[in-house]
């Protein structure tokens, strides 16, 4: 299995392929559904499966060593190259989206046995409304999840990143809730202002390391650093035109690359830091660093970027809610941690603080905002957004403990908002809406579903034995140790956190009955399918985390001491 | 004359007792090392045992109790619980075999985080302190689970509540058992979502649930506080002077102790084998050979040096000198404040929320809403203790730090008056029950805030007995009583329920302090250590102080037990015959009172009453048809076999006694209270009386291998105020308990006096604040809760409309630009060439005449700029 | 400096002229074909592929007139390195030239294929249709490569006489008259205005061709501040050089609709029958685009073209023309957010895009030359195809109204599905070829480097994110409303044909656009570059 990542990130186009093909042939529109169900769910399984595998055969115990590496150039003349590989970091987060593109699809599934009495005509469920080109566009988007994961050239990166954006918009667009079009094109809009910036530091980077004066000063300012770098075969000189080069692929050289881990190794000697004052007085660096900051901070989405995420969920149907929480939110954090940190450290420690200080807001400010949702996805939309400040915090505090938990912070709560979603999903597909007052009591009509869902709260908040405390306390401990007024403060957000989930479980669930709701179905078996693997694991990850903790933390350490070393 | 003799031999006894106290402990601490530890493979099965009932009930238990009926339910329950005492039982046989100074048993499962500074593994240890609690959880939580049997008869959530009750004593368990901070967290956060659930376990009750998310949502208020000293903690030991991971050998350890001018700094290089790399995977490596013989390092006597959650390595690095570690941390100041105090008081923010001390104790009383068994377990057991344990479980750290110690036995006394003083008034058996936990637990704060870490440890086994006792024995009342928890309602049960009767009987002497219960020894253990505790307080009167508190709380102790056992047991039975139900709907306040209230109005009585009595009203009523015991209805309730035995009728007719699974729990319970008096039996009898296994307590002498770090600094700034002392104060508590004894008596006996009454309505004023708890809920209402709820609505406001504002307001902006640009062209341009066309039209023949006319015209304009520009470039030749 | 381009005289230049030579009898053939064909039915079809059968004739044409010289040596085919200057050096045939000839080829072959099935184009009307964009044809390829002012003024007059006749070609309607109307005013005063500013560079100069004027321009300005020195009559000189390369800059501006000579624009394409109007928005636009390059580059260029930042009379034009790329680009987007009637949004949004190739002529240099071209090259598909679609939505209901489009996904889905795929493709996203385009022009800028480049380049990519939303406004109308009737709208297979092209090609450039680059590349040595 040599290319089992290109596997992985393609196994949903051939889904795409097969659905598309059969547009063509005659079928009666139930026919045809069924169909495409069963291709996305078979193309998503066939992934899922592969990202195990990739899993079990990944070798944890080698630092810094990118593993299932693909390289081949793609466009010669610009030296862009499809290349693709998965590091401790990367490959958990590869394993976590195809997982929850799995979960995702089997969500999208038709919910009801048969006829569905909950069911109103005036609004069909989205998941009977043009299924194929629904399964289409999820299985575009999964390929771009998963394409961006594993991406280590930035333009294929670029690329994968953007082609997530179309898919979402329909996806939220076609198949979403009542102001599902302004939702849609507000993330769209959102997004795109980011990614054209993160375009902008990518091409200059790109020229930047071909500009040979560069190269000499670096070579003259600091000549170890630039030593260390020819030694390590990072930079080489090209025969030909006898100007330094990079090795391509297939051997030859490249004047100028867009490969993250070269940039990263020339971030760190100090290269993007020789350019002078750029723009209105800020270094190139710094400003580099800006544009793909925002761009990433638009994804995580850090306060006050965050707008677009509410009304997103809200009107996003459950899958796409948790894909767009279990993810595409971990996006933001990947980039930093793959482009931001390596590439540009000296900006990165310069900025630090001001991410440590957004952290600090993203946790206490979005969790106050919390407290006074009154509509349940939008609740668990702000909850999200508090709880990825964690990773924002432990991100700025460059220890290694506070970034490991950063990072474990992405999986976790990649495990965990999913299920948060999904369960909101289940009452908003029986009752048609989320306000919270508008329940009651329902824990005497749906005793599983009710455990389901405190058992998602407790590990949305924190608590120990099951996986949100872990990362939530590596990342305070972490960032203790240099922002010990930071973290005090977002450890009042434990409070407010429980104070907000206990409250809802109190009016949805506790009381005396709604008689409205006497006679609420339960979760059914496609809901089991997906709530219980997403439950086991918040347990296990609990209980286990070096599991995960493990796989990132070689290369993540890595990372850490290389980035500090500047 | 003789007695004057007799005193005087008894202190010149007491003096050379002292002087050889103090040469064993100058002895005991140059021996002292690091911890030695025996590593066992069974431990795990200890709290594994319930988690595998919980499993099983909570994922089967609702088919087992439809499939084959309530008994199998319990049978697991039960089960479980039996089967992890018998494992604690095994264990504390093997401890005995081991010499004290081995006492300390390690079972590693799995490495869970391994983080940079951060290793946290899965594994238990058991020393002498958590073998104790391990017992007392597994034994009187078994207690309770059989009493439940009975107690929860006919409930339909039956199973529910044993696994709830199976998770409890889990967590439990990981808390005393897991030998790193991590995992008492686990369980500390544990033990809090399990009373979140059994208080909320009638949940229909919206005041349950209330009551149940007040509960967790103050114990976040205490972990917060806990997390940040941890995390203090951790960061004040990582610090940068010493590698991690290294290991002292002994004999250095020796040397460096002998060295006057011992630095550091200067020479750790010296002292520690340097291990260059830092990597995670390094640590992971040592941590893998601890894996493989955690008794390598011990037998090499090694110390791991740095940051560590890992109570053990906190305690080798803070009381072997040799270290370091114990100098740099008194030396070390966190924004000014003396870190070791800062670390001790916010870790004991956890205590007083865990442990119901002030101000976080408010939460406790409101518990009362769950089943009487809970609150037999959870909070009069088990869980409210955790803090007392924690403090005790870090005696070498709190030890170090008098400031912190000062505000623990402070905090502790304060508790214990405040809370009497409420308890003093209350008419809810339950609610006496609880304020008087408060209260005890004051005691115990006392205890382990002075130094006497022993003596705390003590009053918490001893509080465990008698509370339950007297717990199990009120719920046994309430049952009895068809729910009725107004002891108004009460009174003369003696006859109808003497089984119950007895035991609260006993249990009340053990509490109130007679000398022939357990209670009267720890409490008394505690005052004489607060007495005696001299340089333990930052100022040796504040010892003094903390005794006369405590010694007044002493007989204010003994007034209410005993008030409650009088207004419950003696007299006429008042209660409503037949329809308990009424009870509920009665005002609480005695008529008389209320009468003399009048001047204030009754609503604002109710309005004050509402937050924390409310629970317990619903608790008399039946809110919850089904969810409740009885609620089965009177056909579910005429088959319960006790019933039957009882009396001919189920609901309505006289109280009647519970059934045998609760009382011969009961009496257990109350053997209990007297059989513990020998473990901590009064030493100076044993010195005057040359009985040697008295010398010394037996508790202490078990405890002292955990005590033992702490020990040395405790006793070197102890007050040694003579056995003289000891004895007087004795006699003194002994006084206190028959003084607020009698006063009970002439007050309540057969409710005949009307003294309380007049009293009452003498200071209505104070009556009506004390009763109401001082309005300390409300006042957290008005300012904490509202002030929160504002400020998240204003910020959710904020939100919408400024942050999503200013979005929305660019896309307008554009929007209007948009419509400019469009206007310029429409208008501007459309508009000039249409105004052309039309006038083209009306003169016809448009195309023709309208091109040559207008462009020429342009050109003539062409034409003249360009004369314009050749005449400047001629002006300039 | 330029290279020794041959120059030859008429008679050995005629063979390099054969494809204009086709085109001009191509175009009397179908005139007569239109007389000889009244009666026949099937006359759309046979004039249609007739004129199609010209233009790939002309194709092979320019391809065997791009490898003379080669084949002259005896060498095989290949397409030529070295330019060659025609007549006496009026116009010139180098790689440049020989690129935008294949787009204007192939803008106008589509053109005429989008006319055949159009009802706009009556079938009496279809030769007269055909043969006026083939002397388009020709008039573009002559401003493409004529590197002579008088045979630049020529084409240009010649693509914009023949336009005004198209623009007013549907008789009896308003907005069309309106439109060849406002065209021929503006048209007029445009041209008017270069010639005269040639005119005046001529009498400055002394030479009216390019090549030869880079050297005179460069002394002149010299020469003008050696006066500035000692006199003060350079003030006159450094005016009447500026405001003659204002002039000649206003031409350009006005056949490439750039801020402020854009205002023709909507209501032309808006009153012009939909396929010429696809035409207009593409060919004239290129050759506008071809010209303007020949002008900086090869006139005003120092150091043969690669840097044109060196100041020309006191003025950096690289920055103006930024200054006009930069409004251009954000009017035309602002404009385009707000209309309704596709066809007025599609001419603001080819406004914005000339405003995004501006960026390419801003940069100023070969990659910026380059990108252009690449970005013409991908602005031919995406463009086209959007404009096709609306051909195909407004064929029968004759509204390009964009409530026309509500529920296209289910009335005429490949069509919708199609014109999502351009729109995104024009918006910029990868990976469709107009983020390919987009790319490379703002890789140009940053290649650059500069300060101001870089605040262009940031303008550049938020105008891209601000043309997202009326270009996913579309796309929502399509997919996300419901459609006023349920009925499928009929599309011609020959529309979905050329749809399915379009479409192939926007996704395969964008996927792998090497072949884009070498082209491109391969066009760079120009008549005047080194």
């Amino acid at each position: 299995m040599d290319h089992l990542l290109s596997y992985i990130i393609f196994a949903p186009i051939a889904g795409v392929i097969a659905i598309g093909a059969s547009l063509a042939v005659p079928m009666d529109k139930p026919q045809r559904d069924q169909f495409s169900r069963w291709v996305a769910l078979i193309c998503a399984g066939v992934a899922f499966v592969l990202g195990l595998y990739l899993w079990v055969v990944y070798d944890g115990s080698t630092a810094g060593k990118i593993q299932f590496i693909e390289r081949a150039t793609w466009i010669p003349s610009l030296h862009i190259e499809y290349f693709v590989g998965v590091d401790g970091i990367s490959v958990s987060m590869v394993i976590l989206s195809t997982l929850i593109s799995f979960i995702a699809t089997i969500a999208s599934m038709p919910w009801w046995r048969g006829k569905d009495e909950h069911d109103d005509p005036e609004h069909p469920h989205f998941s009977v409304v043009k299924v194929p080109g629904y399964m289409i566009m999820l299985l575009i988007l999964q390929t771009g999840m998963s394409g961006t994961f594993a991406a280590l050239d930035m333009f294929l990166f670029f690329v994968f990143w953007e082609v997530m954006l179309l898919p979402m918009y329909f996806l939220i667009g076609i198949w979403g809730g009542p102001r599902k079009e302004y939702a849609a094109i507000k993330f769209f809009l959102y997004t795109l202002a980011g990614s054209v910036l993160l375009l902008l530091a990518i091409l200059a980077l790109y020229y930047r390391t071909g500009d040979q004066a560069l190269l000499q000063r670096l070579a003259t300012v600091n000549p170890e650093a630039f030593r260390r770098l020819v030694d390590a075969g990072t930079l080489a000189m090209d025969p030909q035109s006898h100007a330094w080069a990079y090795r391509m692929a297939e051997g030859g050289f490249a004047s100028n690359t867009f490969n993250m881990l070269t940039m990263a190794k020339l971030g760190q000697a100090g290269l993007f830091d020789l350019v002078g004052p750029f723009l209105a007085g800020i270094t190139f660096a710094k400003l580099m660093w800006i544009f793909m900051f925002i761009a990433f901070a638009v994804k995580v989405p850090m306060v006050p970027l965050h707008t677009w995420l509410p009304d997103a969920h809200v009107e996003a149907p459950t899958p796409i809610s948790v894909i767009l929480a279990g993810i595409l939110l971990k996006m933001g954090i990947y980039g930093m941690l793959r482009m931001n940190w390596p590439i540009l450290p000296a900006a990165t420690a310069s900025f630090a603080p001001a991410v440590s200080v957004f952290g600090v807001i993203n946790i206490v400010y979005a969790a106050m905002v919390t407290l006074a949702q009154t509509d349940l996805k939008k609740l668990i939309a702000y909850s999200s957004v508090s709880h990825m400040g964690f990773s924002l915090l432990g991100m700025a505090s460059m220890t290694e403990s506070g970034m490991s938990g950063a990072v474990l912070n992405l999986f976790t709560h990649g495990i965990i908002s999913p299920m948060l979603f999904l369960i909101v999903g289940v009452i908003y597909d029986r009752a048609h809406h989320r306000e919270i007052e508008g329940f009651g009591g329902i824990a005497k009509v749906v005793p599983e579903y009710t455990a389901l869902m405190g058992l998602a709260f407790f590990a949305s908040l924190g608590l120990p034995g099951l996986a949100g405390f872990i990362s939530e306390f590596l990342v305070l401990n972490g960032a203790f140790a240099n922002l010990p007024w930071h973290t005090a403060l977002s450890a009042v957000s434990v409070i407010i956190t429980a104070a907000y989930y206990l409250w809802t479980i109190q009016r949805v669930f506790l009381g005396n009955l709604n008689p409205k709701y006497a006679h609420l179905p339960d979760v059914n078996w496609r809901e089991r399918l997906t709530l219980y693997p997403l439950g086991a694991l918040a347990i296990l990850f609990g209980f286990y985390p070096n599991v995960m903790l493990r796989l990132i933390n070689t290369d993540l350490f890595a990372l850490v001491r290389s980035v500090k070393g500047v | 004359m003789e007695i004057l003799s007799q005193v005087k031999d008894l202190v010149l006894l007491a003096a050379q007792h002292g002087a050889e106290g103090a040469g064993e402990a100058l002895k005991h601490a140059e021996e002292l090392g690091p911890q030695k530890f025996v590593t066992v493979g069974y431990l795990w099965l200890i709290p594994f045992f319930p988690l595998l009932g919980f499993a099983t009930n909570a994922l089967a238990g609702h088919w087992i109790q439809r499939r084959f009926g309530k008994k199998y339910v319990s049978y697991i329950a039960v089960g479980a619980m039996v089967l992890s005492f018998a494992v604690a039982m095994v264990a504390l046989i093997q401890m005995l075999g081991l010499p004290p100074s081995d006492q300390y048993m390690v079972n590693f499962l799995w490495n869970m985080i391994t983080a940079g500074d951060i290793q946290a593994n899965l594994s238990f240890s058991l020393d002498p302190l958590s073998m104790m609690m391990t017992l007392i959880i597994t034994f009187i939580g078994g207690l309770i689970h059989w009493y439940s049997t009975g107690y929860m008869a006919d409930d339909p959530g039956y199973w529910r509540f044993f696994c709830y009750l199976n998770l409890f004593v889990f967590s439990m368990l990981m808390l005393v058992m897991g030998d790193n901070f991590v995992l008492m967290f686990f369980g500390w956060e544990g033990v809090g979502l399990c009373s979140y659930l059994l208080i909320g376990f009638w949940y229909e009750d919206i005041e349950k649930a209330k009551a149940a998310v007040k509960a967790f949502v103050t114990n976040r208020v205490g972990d917060f506080g806990f997390v940040l000293g941890l995390f203090l903690l951790f960061w004040a030991l990582g610090g940068s002077w010493v590698e991690r991971a290294n290991v002292i050998p002994p004999r250095e350890t020796r040397w460096a102790t002998a060295d006057p001018n011992y630095k550091p700094q200067a020479q750790s290089g010296t002292f520690y084998e340097k291990d260059p790399s830092l990597s995670p995977s390094k640590a992971a490596t040592t941590w893998e050979n601890y894996r493989r013989d955690p008794a390598s390092s011990a037998s090499k006597g090694g110390i791991r040096v740095g940051p560590t959650f890992t109570f053990r390595e906190l305690r080798d690095q803070l009381a072997v000198d040799a270290t370091g570690v114990r100098s740099r941390l008194t030396g070390m100041t966190f924004f000014g404040i003396p870190l070791l105090a800062l670390i001790g008081i916010l870790l004991f923010v956890g205590a007083t929320a865990k442990s119901a001390q002030i101000p976080l104790y408010v939460w406790l009383p409101d518990a009362m809403a769950g089943p009487t068994p809970v609150s037999a377990l959870i909070h009069a057991a088990t869980m409210v203790t955790a803090g007392v344990y924690m403090v005790a479980r870090l005696n070498f750290l709190f030890a170090l730090s008098t400031a912190a110690m000062t505000v623990i036995a402070l905090t502790g006394a304060a508790t214990a008056m405040f809370a009497a003083t409420i308890g003093f008034v209350q008419n809810d058996i339950k609610k006496v029950l609880a304020y008087s936990t408060v209260s005890q637990l004051g005691f115990m704060f006392i205890g382990v805030g002075v130094g006497a870490y022993w003596a705390g440890v003590y009053h918490l086994l001893t509080h465990a007995f008698f509370k339950a006792c007297l717990f199990l024995g009120s719920g046994s009342v309430i049952l009895g009583c068809h729910h009725e928890q107004d002891m108004r309602k009460m009174g003369g049960l003696k006859r109808f329920m003497p089984l119950t009767a007895k035991t609260y009987l006993y249990a009340c002497i053990a509490i109130a302090g007679f000398p022939i219960a357990n209670g009267f020894f720890s409490k008394d253990e505690i005052l004489w250590k607060a007495f005696d505790s001299g340089s333990n307080m930052l100022d040796p009167s504040i010892g003094k102080l903390i005794w006369v508190v405590g010694w007044l709380t002493a007989c204010g102790t003994s007034f209410y037990m005993w008030r409650s056992y009088y207004m419950t047991f003696t007299g006429e039975y008042r209660g409503a015959r037949g329809e308990a139900h009424l009870g509920g709907h009665a005002p609480l306040l005695p008529a008389l009172v209320t009468g003399s209230l009048a001047s204030l109005p009754s609503s604002s009585v109710d309005a004050h009453r509402a937050p924390t009595d409310s629970p317990q009203v619903r608790d008399m009523r039946h809110p919850d048809s089904g969810a409740d015991p009885h609620a089965a209805g009177a056909a579910g309730h005429a088959d319960h076999p006790d019933h039957k035995a009882a009396e001919g009728h189920g609901h309505g007719g006289m109280p009647h006694e519970s059934p045998t699974s609760m009382t011969y729990v009961l009496v257990t319970l109350a053997i209990g209270c007297a059989a513990t008096i020998v473990l901590g039996f009064w030493a100076p009898l044993g010195h005057l009386l040359h009985i040697d296994w008295m010398q010394e307590p037996m508790l202490e002498r078990w405890l002292s291998p955990t005590f033992a770090p702490s020990r040395e600094l405790v006793e070197s700034r102890g007050a040694a105020s003579g056995t003289f002392w000891e004895w007087l104060l004795m006699f003194a508590s002994i006084g206190v308990a028959f003084a607020g004894w009698l006063i009970a008596r002439a007050f309540y006996k057969d409710a005949k006096s009307t003294v309380p009454e007049k009293l009452a309505a003498a200071f209505p004023g104070l009556y009506r604040v004390v009763y109401n708890k001082y309005y300390v809920d409300e006042l957290y209402q008005a300012t904490v809760l509202r002030g929160t709820s504002i400020l998240a609505k204003a910020l959710a406001v904020f939100d919408n409309v400024v942050i999503d504002g200013i979005v929305n307001a660019v896309a307008v902006v554009g929007r209007f630009v948009a419509n400019i640009d469009g206007a310029i062209d429409k208008y501007l341009v459309d508009g000039a060439v249409n105004a052309l066309a039309e006038g083209i039209v009306e003169l016809g023949g448009r195309f023709r005449r309208l091109q040559t006319g207008r462009i020429q015209n342009y050109l003539y304009a062409a034409v003249l700029g360009a004369l314009l520009v050749i005449g400047i470039n001629f002006l300039v030749h | 400096m330029p290279p020794a381009a041959t120059i030859l005289d008429n008679a050995r230049s005629l063979p390099y002229f054969l494809p204009e030579t086709l085109l001009t009898l191509g175009a009397m053939g179908i005139f007569l074909l239109d007389l000889a064909t009244r009666r026949d039915p099937r006359r759309i079809p046979i004039i249609a592929f007739t004129s199609v059968a010209v233009l790939v004739l002309a194709t092979i044409a320019t391809y065997y007139a791009s490898s003379l010289p080669y084949l002259a040596n005896g060498q095989r085919f290949t397409p030529m390195q070295r330019p060659v200057a025609l007549f006496y050096g009026l116009i010139v045939i180098d790689p440049w030239a020989v690129l935008f000839k294949y787009i204007f080829w192939a803008v106008t072959a589509l053109a005429i294929w989008m006319a055949a099935p159009s009802l706009e184009i009556t079938s009496e009307r279809m030769g007269e249709y055909c043969a006026l964009l083939l002397s388009i044809a020709v008039g573009m390829s002559l401003m493409a490569s004529s590197t002579d002012m008088l045979m630049m003024v020529i084409g240009v007059e010649l693509v914009s006489m023949v336009s005004y006749a198209l623009a007013g070609f549907r008789k009896h309607n308003r907005k069309s008259s309106e439109a060849a109307l406002k065209y021929v005013v503006y048209g007029g005063v445009a041209s008017g205005m270069m010639l005269f500013g040639m005119s005046y560079l001529y009498g400055l100069l002394g030479s009216t061709n390019v090549a030869a004027m880079a050297p005179l321009l460069q002394r002149y300005t010299e020469r003008v501040f050696l006066m500035n020195l000692e006199s003060s009559q350079a003030g006159a000189g450094q005016l009447a050089l500026v405001l003659a390369v204002v002039l000649v800059l206003s031409g350009v501006g006005y056949k490439i609709a750039s801020v402020p000579w854009h205002m023709w624009c909507p209501d032309v394409y808006e009153g012009a029958p939909t396929p010429f109007t696809a035409f207009l928005s593409v060919g004239p636009k290129a050759a506008g685009f071809a010209l303007a390059v020949r002008i900086l580059y090869g006139a005003m260029s120092q150091s043969g073209g690669q840097d044109l930042a060196t100041v020309v009379a006191g003025i950096p034009w690289p920055a103006v023309i930024g200054v006009i790329s930069a409004a251009t680009m954000t009017l035309g987007n602002f404009a385009a957010l707000n209309q309704t009637n596709l066809k007025r949004m599609l001419a603001y949004s080819s406004i914005a895009h000339a405003g995004y190739l501006l960026m390419g002529l801003a940069a100023a240099s070969a990659t910026g030359s380059e990108s252009i071209a690449i970005y013409l090259m991908v602005y031919l598909f995406m463009n086209l195809g959007a404009f096709l679609v609306v051909g195909a939505v407004a064929r029968l209901s004759g509204s390009e109204s964009i409530f026309e489009y509500r529920g296209l996904s289910s009335r005429a889905p490949f069509a919708a599905v199609a014109f999502a795929i351009f729109l995104f493709s024009l918006t910029g996203l990868p990976p469709l070829a107009g983020f390919v385009g987009k790319f490379h022009l703002f890789k140009s800028l940053i290649d650059r480097g500069g300060a101001w480049q870089i605040t262009l380049a940031i303008i550049g990519v938020l105008n891209s994110a601000v043309s997202l939303y009326y270009y996913a406004r579309i796309v929502r109308t399509m997919f996300l409303d419901q459609p006023l009737t349920p009925a499928p709208i009929p599309v011609p297979r020959s529309y979905n044909v050329l749809l399915g092209v379009l479409v192939i090609g926007v996704i395969f450039f964008g996927l792998y656009f090497d072949g884009l680059r070498r082209i491109a590349e391969a066009s760079l040595p120009m008549f005047g570059h080194s």
